[in-house]
């Protein structure tokens, strides 16, 4: 075992399970590799909708407990081509429906820098095992936000890229339209270099399509003379935009860009767009779970949060109301991604906080419109397609605040060159 | 307001929960109904064009595993209830 893993694997068995109790992990399976690689001794742990062969790929659920992956996802081919070493399957939101990593049914994942607080969700154990020292890098999944909202609450960096620039062959869908695998790392470099490997077009994602080769020695050059777009958009938590404001004043002084602040219309319509859309879909990617050729039926075993979406779905499907919710939806989504071209054509960026909001303690009630919230800044890109990141760029009372960098469709070697020259500037 | 902690549904909740998906989609629906838009769909566009079609191949499945995964079966095949699909 490489000394790597093994420093990894006596933190695992200190802390997730005792000590702090983290519970980040949900499968601790190392698949070591000796193959020379980019990833050649790194450490990656893996988001358990993502299959991983032989590993159970349980999504975060009674249905798929017992789910012993039978391939492994393009992505984990890739990894493992370049000598990237599993570490095993992380909690999450049961199949992703969630925003806070409670809805797991083997328990929350605690957030590493305060244990009482919520990780964040739904990739919630990728983003607390690289906060927690648990591994190198890791793969998470995002449809709204369930990469950025961890890893900002987790002070790590997350990235979705731009939708259909990696493969998801493999990936347990829970919206196809709008899911995307993306990197967890502790810096922007890291991140990168797991982006590099596992983007790129792939036979197995009719979607896919190649995206160009990530430059790694380019991401330290930072781009001057930008124009960078600041949402306008309310924030309930002026300590939070304030926070971004003030990073983003500095950088642009630094680097020679140019603020300028930025409202795009129907904005605040993003999630009476995405809510629609994603119920609509998962409950057609649920049909599966049938309890026959693998698992358990879902709706004999489900939490509450699935059972939701599954309702919700079947509501807005019936023959009755004649795709009326649906369209609606669909229509808007067609007017978002028109404004976001607009934004695009005029500024390099768009700068915002990831979350409008700091983290709830574990448990807290807490009302479904609220929880919502904590998608209003990060599902309208998986909406329009775009490449966004989360950028640790502070804290507030000890909790770290992330930056979401946002950038057009296939420009995210952009997006990372700006979020490397935001992470090198003090 | 309640917590977000998995826990098991009882028939009650189920109802609940039944009447608030119903509610949540409605409350969408009322804010999205008083957009006029003279768009279509929205669509993704491919930009390469035709995907070409080839051999496509993808990570062979584990025929071992995948029959491991089921909860009855008898041979090369998975059991089923009749009349219940």
């Amino acid at each position: 075992m490489v000394n790597e893993l093994k420093k990894y694997i006596s933190e695992i068995e200190k802390n997730d399970k005792k000590g702090k109790k983290i519970n980040a992990l949900l499968q601790v399976a190392p698949i070591e590799n000796s193959k020379k690689g980019l990833l050649s001794g790194k450490v990656i742990a893996v988001k358990a909708n993502i299959n991983v062969a032989e590993l159970t790929a349980s999504c975060g659920s009674k249905v798929l407990e017992n789910y012993k992956s039978p391939y492994d996802a393009s992505v984990i081919k890739k990894i493992k081509e370049e000598g990237g070493i599993i570490l095993g399957m992380t909690n999450m939101d049961e199949f992703a429906c969630g925003w806070s990593g409670e809805t797991s049914a083997f328990g929350a994942t605690r957030n590493p820098v305060n244990l009482d607080l919520v990780a964040g969700g739904s990739s919630s154990g990728s983003c607390a095992s690289v906060a927690a020292g648990f591994c190198d890098m890791a793969l998470g999944s995002d449809t709204g936000g369930s990469i950025r909202v961890p890893s900002s609450h987790c002070g790590v960096v997350g990235v979705k890229p731009t939708y259909g620039s990696v493969s998801r062959y493999g990936l347990i869908d829970m919206c196809m339209s709008f899911d995307q695998i993306g990197p967890i790392a502790k810096n922007v470099s890291d991140a990168v270099l797991l982006l590099s490997v596992i983007s790129g077009k792939d036979d197995c994602d009719a979607i896919s399509q190649e995206s160009g080769k990530i430059d790694l020695k380019k991401i330290e050059e930072t781009p001057k003379n930008l124009k960078i777009g600041l949402l306008d958009f309310p924030i309930s938590d002026k300590r939070i935009q304030n926070l971004i404001d003030d990073k983003i004043k500095k950088a642009s002084k630094k680097y020679k860009w140019k603020i300028e602040k930025v409202k795009i219309p129907y904005l605040e319509l993003a999630i009476a767009t995405y809510f629609p859309i994603v119920y609509v879909e998962f409950f057609s990617a649920t049909r599966r779970f049938d309890g026959r050729r693998y698992g358990k039926k879902i709706e004999d075993v489900c939490g509450p949060e699935v059972l939701r979406r599954i309702l919700g779905g079947n509501e807005i499907t019936k023959a009755e109301h004649k795709g009326r919710y649906y369209n609606q939806a669909l229509k808007v989504r067609a007017l978002l991604q028109k404004e976001f071209e607009k934004v695009f054509r005029k500024f390099d960026c768009l700068i915002s906080p990831v979350v409008p909001r700091l983290p709830h303690k574990i448990g807290e009630k807490i009302s479904i419109q609220e929880m919502f919230q904590y998608d209003a800044l990060t599902c309208v890109m998986n909406i329009v397609g775009n490449c966004a990141m989360s950028l640790p760029v502070g804290k507030i009372q000890g909790i770290p605040v992330g930056m979401q960098i946002a950038c057009d469709k296939w420009k995210d070697e952009l997006m990372l060159r700006i979020g490397r020259g935001i992470e090198k500037f003090k | 307001m309640s917590n977000f902690l998995f826990r098991k549904i009882s028939e009650k909740e189920k109802k609940e929960i039944q009447k608030q998906a119903k509610e949540i989609v409605d409350n969408f629906s009322k804010q999205l109904e008083k957009v006029k838009s003279n768009f279509g769909e929205s669509f993704t566009e491919i930009r390469d064009g035709q995907r070409e079609e080839g051999e496509i191949k993808c990570s062979e499945i584990d025929r071992e595993i995948f029959f491991e995964n089921a909860p009855e079966k008898k041979g090369d095949f998975i059991v089923g209830e009749r009349k219940e699909w």
